[in-house]
């Protein structure tokens, strides 16, 4: 049977999150603890992880969506090949089906009374198919192993369709009639033995009707609280630990002081974070000019790279008026420090010793377009071509770089791609 | 004429003491019926002679255990009227400090070891002051006053049983008012209360308590007894309480007659008694009483307004007191 | 330094407190001559005479009412009850006479008394001679309650409880009486209020009364064993109790058994955690757990005994449960 990905509470007052990326992709195969997704709230970024193994089906927040806590955003299925009509929102599923048949507007369902009741039987209808009702009418009566009780309309308006009889037993959340706001022009009556077919969708949507919304799933139910001792709490109050952080990695409850010196505690992982913070620019330059460059300077035993780093070498000298300046060469590997001061070959720049200011790569010797991340917090520029122009992307921590500076280094750096000979020489 | 002198001075002094008591008893009953006296109250009025009687023939150092009907033994044994109503009203200047109120008034430096609220509780402590007199060799005497509803007390008979093995200057005083509580003492008393005492080899008497001078004949000879090494004793004393059980108790018709209220007053008031006695005897006049009994209300007047007017413990001396080398117990 | 058995050390206690203050006097059952039926008192009746060591009839509520009233009035009584069982016979005599005379007298008087009696099971006594009642007194203000862990500790709280101006109950665990421990030669006294820190800790805070303070020092070692740093501390007295060494000890380990002989509920170790609870609330990463005598009648047969009592193993399971923050109580 699948079950729900959902929203995960995260943040001490959070009511929805930032769905920032998806790790699997819809139909991946998935183990229980994998990271399915990225999420972002008002404190943190982190990856969320499945709770069980199967398939992932059914993806319906996209990454960017902002999403209520609680809300299914995916499906965990036994099978990769689960048909469409069982793997589409019960929601929209029930609806599309009961679409030809029950109108449209809000669902009453069979409420649970009873501390350990799954059904009721509905003892009498108050109201008919097509009647008017008022917030607090009463709509029917109800009898649970405890109790005969009346339920009462939550809405004003018109009973659109009555979905069971009297008698029936009907399982609770189940709907088993539908209020609309305006006049139904065909009223629907019927009972729910003799509509199977109604009744099923009707109740797989149940759990969407519900007002209350799922919650996480805890490796400890306590009525949604996070188990954790007096002197956990005081102590991650004091650290400023935000013990979500702890429910979210997975760590059984209840948490103890030494929980908080487990690495899940500290702060988020710092890759999210840059991504979050991260500053991104691009740039596109014709690429004649540099290919003529490169076709001349290869006869002259030099290389691209050492001439890459050159210009940027240059831009970001002229940018940020740093005195030595290394940029680490990707995919190569090399360092040179101050190219731009050097021989076009760059061999005696080689620089093992000095961290590198920069990380250029370059993409145009392949059919990758972008890589993101992986640079620590060092500015990042990246080079890869697209038809007869160069893309141009530079990624920078603004905590290292501000936009000003980056804007001017990529400003720099296109222009001197675009007219290599006349910034080199 | 120096021992007539004496006698005579002890005579006014007996007198005037019942009429304290009684005194006393008039303004409590007063302020627990005006609401100005907080909780529950017994009335010693017209048991005078019991408590006067033994009393005078007791030192200050000498020992009494009072009982919840114990504002007689208290002005008996000493008290003064000012801290016995601050008591009473549970002021601060109480003999208590107001942590005691009517159940356990005592005026403590004059020998009074305290009222004890529990029927026949006293009677263990009494006794158990006789025994550190007897180890401690000071001759001192202790008298236990207790009720006849006490009697039926299981720790009376333990406490007499060893007071006479180890002839403990004790005198166990049964003030015999004819009710145990709401109930008459015929029907919660088999046998003899005298026969109760005589059966550990205890000396018994049984002596009209509403006669003070008998009572206090009596007492002189026992305490002096006591003194020497023959006691314990024991003494009932045939009274009458004029009030009920307790000041609340005023519809008592099915435990008793007003009628045999009314002559129990009339013909046995311990104080009009021993008024026309001494009258009889030329030893006051008829006057004299009056200036005594006016005296006395009036003092006991002024001591009321006193009290009234006088302040309520500091609400920081609630857990003073607790225990003797601890200021405060919760501090 | 010597060892002597903890019936040695009280022994010694009295006769030391005998030698030194003459007002000071032993009675109960079978004191003298007989030394009691656990031969602690043998040889004080010789040495001080029958005059300061009292065989009593076996009437629990008069001797110890006695005791309260010679406390009162000059002497300084030792009570012997047999068995801390015979407790509920004396309660109105220790518990409205002894603990409340210095209060309702607004402090004027004083009830420096000692009711030795004891505690413990598994001596297939069955019911009514294995009671650990401790609790039931230390509930009501006025009195001091002690319960000595050793020969040593049974000496010197004693001798303290002795010489303190308020009625002392001290509970000795019967099973102890022939348990040795150094003692010194020279006189010392424990004080009340103070509590022992046997062993330090880190990880958990194990506190333990009378005989189970052995218990918990085993256990600390059976814990040790596993890597785990267990605190042991002996109140000594439970009144008055020293709250704050409890306190501090509990806010370094963040953990805390409480263990006591008492049945476990309504007692001693509901108090001593609810007070932890209370006061040390967020610096506990564990709950509080307690051991105490199982909520029944102490059995006969012991197949049945043996289990109502906390032994070491139990302690140090359940202390490195806390340890491994294991949950107890599911949500």
């Amino acid at each position: 049977m699948p079950h729900d990905v959902i929203m995960p509470a995260l943040g001490m007052a959070q009511d929805k999150g930032v769905l920032v990326a998806w790790l699997k992709q819809e139909g991946d195969e998935v183990r229980e603890g994998d990271p399915l997704f990225e999420v972002e709230t008002d404190k943190a970024t982190m990856e969320v992880e499945a709770q069980g193994a199967g398939f992932l089906i059914d993806l319906r927040a996209a990454e960017g969506d902002s999403v209520p806590v609680g809300e299914i955003i995916a499906r965990i299925a036994e099978t990769a090949g689960t048909p469409a009509a069982k793997t589409a929102p019960p929601e929209d599923d029930a609806a599309d089906d009961m679409s030809a048949s029950v109108p449209e507007g809000r669902k009453v369902i069979m409420p649970a009374l009873g501390m350990a009741q799954d059904t009721g039987r509905i003892v009498g209808w108050a109201v008919a198919a097509g009647d008017s009702v008022s917030e607090g009418d009463t709509l029917f009566e109800v009898e649970t192993d405890k109790a005969t009780m009346e339920v009462a309309a939550e809405c004003d308006g018109y009973v659109a369709a009555i979905l069971a009889e009297a008698g029936d037993d009907v399982p609770v959340g189940e709907t088993i009639a539908v209020i609309s706001g305006t006049r139904p022009e065909a009223p629907v009556s019927r009972g729910a033995a003799s509509e199977p077919q109604a009744a099923a969708p009707a109740q797989a949507a149940a759990p969407n009707l519900s007002s209350q919304p799922a919650r996480p799933p805890a490796p400890i139910e306590a009525g949604g609280r996070i188990l954790a001792s007096p002197k956990a709490r005081r102590l991650a109050q004091e650290r400023g630990i935000d013990l979500a952080r702890l429910v979210a990695a997975g760590l059984a409850q209840p948490f103890h002081a030494a929980d908080l010196d487990r690495p899940e505690a500290a702060a988020p992982a710092p890759r999210p974070a840059m991504q979050l913070a991260t500053l991104r620019l691009s740039a596109r330059a014709p690429a004649a000019g540099f290919d003529a460059l490169i076709g001349w300077a290869e006869g002259e035993g030099a290389e691209s790279g050492a001439i890459l780093a050159a210009l940027a070498s240059g831009a970001l000298r002229e940018t940020t008026g740093a005195e030595r300046i290394a940029i680490e060469l990707r995919p190569q590997g090399r360092c040179l420090h101050d190219a731009d001061l050097a021989r076009p070959d760059g061999h005696d720049r080689d620089d093992a010793e000095t961290p590198p200011t920069l990380i250029l790569r370059d993409l145009t010797a392949t059919r990758l377009t972008a890589i993101e991340g992986g640079t620590a917090n060092l500015p990042a520029l990246t080079l890869s071509r697209d038809r007869d122009d160069l893309v141009l992307s530079l990624s920078v921590d603004p905590e290292t770089m501000d936009e000003a500076l980056a804007t001017g280094l990529l400003a720099g750096f296109a222009d001197r791609i675009a007219d290599p000979l006349r910034q080199l020489f | 004429m120096a021992k007539a002198k004496t006698n005579t001075d002890d005579y006014l002094r007996m007198y005037r003491q019942m009429v304290r008591i009684r005194a006393f008893e008039d303004q409590a009953n007063q302020l627990y019926l005006s609401a100005k006296m907080p909780g529950l109250t017994h009335m010693y009025s017209g048991q005078e002679a019991v408590a006067v009687g033994i009393c005078e023939a007791l030192t200050p150092q000498d020992h009494i255990t009072s009982t919840h009907r114990g504002h007689g033994h208290c002005v008996a044994k000493g008290a003064e009227f000012k801290p016995m109503f601050c008591e009473l009203l549970g002021k601060a200047e109480g003999y208590c400090r107001g942590k005691g109120g009517s159940m356990h008034i005592a005026d403590q430096s004059n020998g009074n070891l305290g009222a004890n609220a529990i029927v026949g509780g006293s009677m263990g402590i009494a006794t158990g002051a006789a025994l550190s007199h007897k180890m401690l060799g000071d001759g001192q005497v202790t008298v236990c006053f207790f009720g006849d509803g006490a009697t039926a007390q299981g720790l009376w008979y333990e406490v007499m049983n060893m007071a006479a093995l180890w002839k403990l200057p004790v005198i166990y005083a049964c003030e015999n008012n004819g009710y145990s509580e709401y109930t008459r003492t015929e029907e919660i008393a088999a046998g003899s209360i005298t026969a109760r005492a005589e059966a550990f080899g205890i000396e018994s008497f049984s002596i009209d308590g509403q006669d003070v001078l008998a009572v206090n004949r009596l007492a002189q000879d026992l305490v002096a007894r006591c003194r020497k090494g023959e006691g314990p004793f024991f003494i009932e004393l045939k009274t009458y309480r004029y009030h009920g059980h307790h000041v609340g108790d005023i519809n008592r018709d099915y435990y008793r007659s007003k009628e045999e209220e009314a002559e129990w007053k009339k013909s046995r008031d311990p104080i009009t008694g021993f008024g026309t006695w001494l009258q009889s005897e030329g030893i006051v006049s008829s006057d004299d009483l009056v200036a005594i009994n006016d005296e006395v209300r009036a003092d006991a007047e002024a001591a009321v307004k006193y009290a009234l007017d006088s302040a309520y413990p500091d609400g920081s001396e609630v857990d003073m007191h607790v225990y003797s080398d601890t200021e405060h117990a919760l501090a | 330094m010597r060892e002597i058995t903890l019936s040695q050390a009280v022994n010694e206690a009295i006769a030391e407190e005998m030698r030194r203050d003459e007002t000071v006097f032993l009675m109960g059952e079978d004191v003298a001559e007989a030394g009691t039926p656990f031969k602690i008192t043998s040889g004080l009746v010789e040495e001080f005479g029958t005059s300061r060591v009292i065989d009593t009839p076996i009437s629990e509520p008069g001797f110890v009412g006695l005791a309260v009233g010679a406390a009162m009035t000059g002497t300084r009584p030792l009570v012997d009850l047999m068995f801390g069982d015979f407790l509920f016979l004396v309660m109105d005599q220790l518990c409205n006479q002894a603990a409340k005379t210095h209060y309702m007298s607004g402090g004027k008087l004083k009830v420096p008394m000692v009711l030795r009696t004891n505690l413990g099971a598994t001596r297939r006594s069955a019911a009514q001679h294995s009671q650990s009642l401790h609790a039931l007194v230390a509930h009501i203000p006025g009195l001091r309650v002690a319960l000595p862990s050793s020969a040593y500790e049974a000496k010197g709280l004693l001798k303290t409880a002795i010489r303190d101006d308020n009625p002392v109950v001290i509970f000795e665990d019967k099973l102890m009486y022939q348990d040795k421990a150094p003692v010194p030669e020279e006189e010392y006294l424990l004080p009340f209020g103070q509590a022992n820190i046997l062993r330090e800790g880190r990880d958990v805070t194990l506190i333990g009364t009378s005989s189970m303070v052995q218990v918990c020092l085993k256990a600390a070692g059976l814990l040790e064993a596993q890597g785990i740093s267990a605190e042991v501390i002996d109140p000594r007295t439970i009144v008055p109790l020293d709250e704050a060494t409890i306190l501090d000890s509990v806010r370094k380990t963040s953990r805390a058994v409480v263990v006591d002989e008492g049945h476990r509920s309504y007692g001693v170790t509901a108090e001593i955690a609810a007070r932890i609870s209370e006061k040390a609330f967020y610096h506990l990463d564990a709950p509080v757990l307690r051991f105490g005598a199982m909520d029944v009648p102490v059995p006969f047969s012991p197949a049945l005994e043996d289990l109502t009592v906390a032994t070491p193993d139990q302690v140090a399971e359940a202390a490195a449960r806390l340890c491994r923050g294991e949950m107890f109580h599911a949500a």
